[in-house]
């Protein structure tokens, strides 16, 4: 089984004969190249062109973040799979509105039913969440009705809103406030973490996707403008809560983080790197993790129904099924 | 779409799954990270390394030729003996395909890890079926829709089972 490997510290990755191998603060550290399916760079990282043109040829992706841990970018090896077919039933889903729409109005279900499914769990278990399940059930209802993608981004962005202001009920850690959602730059601890899930998110789905015949320059929620990808952040709204806000809500209440793992600059709040280490190991236990597959009636990880999802897309794409998302049942 | 050229591969793909052969004609492939398909590729790459001949004829790849008692025979490597139905079908629309360029040959399947030939002769019948199963791959690779997935027994191996039942 192929990992995702992540560099924090800073050193060279260079090719060494068929294999890889990372020279650091720590000494050398050989990678098998069969090992890694991605890697994830925080750390000041030199390479050479003979090493991205091994890792392209063993199709592996590079994903870039900064300082401050904001994703700055992917070396996305050239494509390995293609089809014609599928390129243009992607454009054709874009360029017409009402295919386009149809699509995005189910990435936006998904993405409240799956809220819904995260704030029923926290109320089951005692937590007055009333209010908030009432308001994003009428949210859902609306969905149906909206005809454009404005709408349908504007009550989104309802609903997430709504939904963000339950954390303040289920984080038990007084320490983890969350006032007010706020990405650029991130201005609490709560802030950083529900950006930094997001982030890992994100690259976890491009890298899916490069394993799929789609082009991530294709969303439909979210327009193809300046931005390099915009698929992998459609289908990011279906995972975020089950997928980033369980991991947090996982790692607060078990008090696995506290001050000591963040640092304050440039009027924002960041993750340090031990920090970072701790979210990237319980991220990826949670990718690891296997529920019951319907159909296929056998376990898959979260990684992998990731992946399903966007078998689900080509098969809406090809018009063979039309795509349905991703529900949690918990 | 319009298939200009059967391949040997798509009748391999016949035999087993006709869904398979729509998308594998749309070029929707299988996953490629599956390690059955690595190992395919391992052994082809590994295997009569001095007697291999490769010959690209008319869209089709002949894996080997050799010459035996004056004539020639075209070999086709195979992993193993599980696909030996659909394996001995591509080695005859081969075949098929070689008659009609005016190259009266015979044929062996070569499965190194078993150690095993099988020899393969086109007869009136084998041609017949041949002839059936072209026109067959063409009505399917022409349709709108793939074949709706249905289970067999190659399903549980197959680099599409997720894409299928996802």
């Amino acid at each position: 089984m192929k990992k995702t490997f992540y560099i924090f510290s800073n050193g060279e990755l260079h090719r060494k004969e068929n294999t890889l191998c990372f020279e650091g603060d720590k000494g050398r550290q050989y990678i098998p190249v069969e090992s890694v399916s991605e890697f994830l760079i925080f750390g000041e990282v030199t390479m050479n062109k003979k090493l991205l043109e091994f890792l392209s040829q063993q199709e592996i992706l590079l994903h870039f973040f900064n300082y401050y841990g904001y994703y700055i970018g992917t070396f996305y090896p050239r494509e390995h799979y293609n089809s014609g077919l599928i390129i243009l039933k992607q454009a054709e889903h874009y360029l017409d509105d009402t295919k386009r729409i149809e699509l995005a109005r189910k990435f936006v279900e998904g993405a409240v039913a799956n809220m819904l499914r995260v704030l029923k769990y926290y109320a089951a278990r005692g937590i007055d969440l009333a209010p908030y399940i009432e308001e994003l059930e009428s949210i859902s209802g609306k969905l149906k009705e909206n005809s454009t993608i404005e709408q349908l981004m504007a009550l989104e962005g309802l609903a997430r809103e709504a939904y963000y202001e339950t954390f303040n009920l289920i984080i038990e850690d007084p320490e983890f406030r969350l006032d007010k959602r706020e990405k650029r730059p991130p201005t609490t601890r709560l802030n950083s973490l529900i950006s930094f899930g997001n982030s890992l998110l994100y690259v976890a789905l491009l890298s899916e996707i490069y394993k799929t015949h789609l082009d991530p320059r294709i969303g439909f929620l979210h327009s193809t403008n300046s931005r390099r990808f915009t698929l992998n952040l459609d289908v990011a709204e279906i995972f975020k809560p089950i997928i980033v806000d369980r991991t947090l809500f996982s790692l607060l209440n078990k008090r696995m983080l506290d001050s000591s793992h963040f640092v304050k600059e440039l009027n924002g709040v960041y993750l340090n790197e031990k920090g970072r280490a701790i979210f990237v190991n319980e991220f990826e236990n949670k990718l690891a993790s296997t529920i019951k597959h319907d159909k296929l009636k056998r376990n898959v990880s979260y990684r992998y129904l990731m992946r399903m999802e966007l078998f689900k897309l080509e098969k809406h794409l090809i018009g063979e099924e039309n795509y349905e998302p991703f529900l949690a049942r918990w | 779409m319009i298939v200009e050229r059967i391949t040997p591969t798509l009748v391999w793909y016949y035999y087993i799954c006709r869904r398979e052969v729509w998308l594998m004609a749309h070029d929707i492939s299988p996953q490629e990270d599956d390690n059955l398909i690595e190992l395919g590729r391992t052994i082809h790459e590994h295997t009569y390394k001095d007697e291999r001949k490769e010959i690209a004829l008319d869209g089709m790849k002949l894996d080997m030729i050799k010459r035996s008692d004056g004539a020639y025979i075209v070999c086709e490597i195979k992993k193993s003996s599980k696909f030996e139905f659909s394996s001995r079908m591509q080695l005859a629309y081969s075949l098929y395909k070689l008659k009609e360029m005016g190259v009266d040959v015979k044929g062996e399947l070569l499965i190194p890890r078993e150690k095993k030939r099988i020899f393969v002769e086109l007869d009136h019948e084998l041609e017949e079926e041949i002839k059936r199963a072209i026109v067959e791959i063409k009505e399917i690779v022409s349709r709108e829709l793939p074949p709706p997935p249905e289970r067999n027994k190659f399903c549980g191996s197959c680099g599409y089972r997720h894409f299928c039942w996802a």
